[in-house]
């Protein structure tokens, strides 16, 4: 920078030097820094361009990248509330599928799950060839109770004895209310003569129940007609069989169980 | 046209906005077919409010299922309430939900996170 300062002021003290007026190394070292002066203006244009534009590409590139990343973060922000409003819906979705399948009162199994479970262990056990047993439950004298109590005192009751029904069966088995007071057990994969026990729990476990209303303490007591499923038989045969165990129960004074006959061929094709 | 009216169905969501008042209303289900249609012309309104109007515009919102277009719609219209606030124009969203329905409010939460100006979340019970 001095250097060049330097240089320029030696040429210019050169040139302004009368003596050398005339001179023709005078008259080329004129030219030479007149033509220095004119590329040195055009170098410094030609830099100030250039800088304007590099600024301006600059700022654009900023302005992209900041809308790239303002419409990057909305996406994200939608598709997470998007997700979620899915979640609830699908939750609202199983608790429709649910409440479809659900008796309100007791929160049993209701008739539409019971069938449809009904058909698949028709099928399962027709595959399989193991059997499976359906009990008929019913409440006995259950409209007294609702005629003496009140509504309110007979839903009671259906909830307990519902409780004590779940209680009793095995995991595999569905529990559920068929309508009224009539409750249906679906025992998979098992005789007449292994869910006896099963029965006689269930009876004792609804004989245990106390259902309270002011003092007044009542006792209950439930009527089964159970019956097994035979090879080949489907599910609605076994039911009217089962139903007619307990319509004999019933019959015969209630709270006891009756076992449809396990091996009568005749009984069967009475059925349909 | 300063009146927007369009009825809801069963997949769009009923939306009034009153000019006069300075009130845009928006309430049901929105999983219309064609969003950008449907709410082309709320941001229309919206916009045109917010530039003709030094009043106050509110938003009254009681929407529940949104899809994810109806989503980015709305969050549009959040955006261009956020630019009129920082211009200093009285702008306001109250998001009303069932209150037996606590996610709705969440979701609305969701939508709140970047706005600055003045959203209620309000539970209603029927």
């Amino acid at each position: 920078m001095s250097s060049e300062r330097e240089l320029d002021l030696l040429v210019e003290s050169l040139l302004s030097e009368p003596a050398y007026y005339g001179h023709p190394l005078r008259e080329a070292l004129a030219r030479l820094q007149q033509q220095n002066l004119e590329q040195l203006s055009r170098l410094e244009r030609i830099a100030r361009i250039s800088d304007g534009y590099q600024a301006l590409a600059r700022e654009q590139n900023l302005t992209l990248s900041e809308r790239y990343h303002r419409q990057l973060r909305q996406l994200e922000k939608v598709a997470r509330i998007s997700d979620r409003y899915q979640d609830m819906l699908r939750d609202l979705n199983q608790a429709l599928r649910d409440a479809s399948q659900r008796d309100v009162l007791t929160g049993l199994a209701n008739r539409r799950m019971l069938m449809e479970r009904l058909r698949e262990e028709e099928l399962r056990s027709q595959r399989s060839g193991r059997p499976f047993v359906l009990a008929m439950v019913d409440v006995d004298h259950f409209k007294q109770i609702n005629d003496r109590w009140g509504h309110e005192v007979g839903d009671h009751a259906l909830s307990q004895i519902a409780r004590a029904l779940q209680d009793s069966v095995r995991g595999c088995d569905l529990c559920g209310r068929w309508g009224g007071e009539e409750f249906l057990l679906l025992l998979t994969e098992t005789t007449l003569a292994e869910v006896q026990p099963l029965i006689e729990r269930l009876r004792a476990a609804v004989r245990n129940l106390r259902v309270r209303h002011g003092e007044a303490e009542l006792a209950l007591t439930v009527s089964l007609g159970v019956a097994e499923c035979r090879r080949g038989e489907g599910y609605s045969l076994v039911l009217n069989r089962a139903d007619a165990a307990l319509l004999v129960a019933k019959r015969s004074g209630r709270d006891r169980c009756v076992l449809a006959p396990a091996a009568d061929a005749e009984d069967v094709t009475a059925g349909v | 046209m300063t009146e927007l009216n369009i009825p809801g169905t069963q997949s769009t969501p009923t939306i009034h906005g009153d000019w006069p008042a300075g009130v845009l209303a928006m309430q049901g289900d929105s999983y219309p077919e064609n969003s950008f249609e449907l709410f082309g012309q709320v941001i229309d309104w919206v916009e045109r409010f917010l530039r003709e109007e030094a009043r106050p515009l509110a938003l009254e919102l009681r929407l529940l299922y949104l899809n994810t277009s109806s989503i980015k719609a709305l969050m549009d219209i959040f955006d261009l309430l956020e630019e009129a606030h920082r211009d200093g124009l009285p702008v306001s969203v109250s998001w009303h939900y069932d209150s037996r329905n606590e996610r709705v409010a969440e979701l609305a939460e969701e939508f709140r996170e970047d706005c600055s100006f003045p959203f209620a979340i309000l539970p209603f019970s029927e």
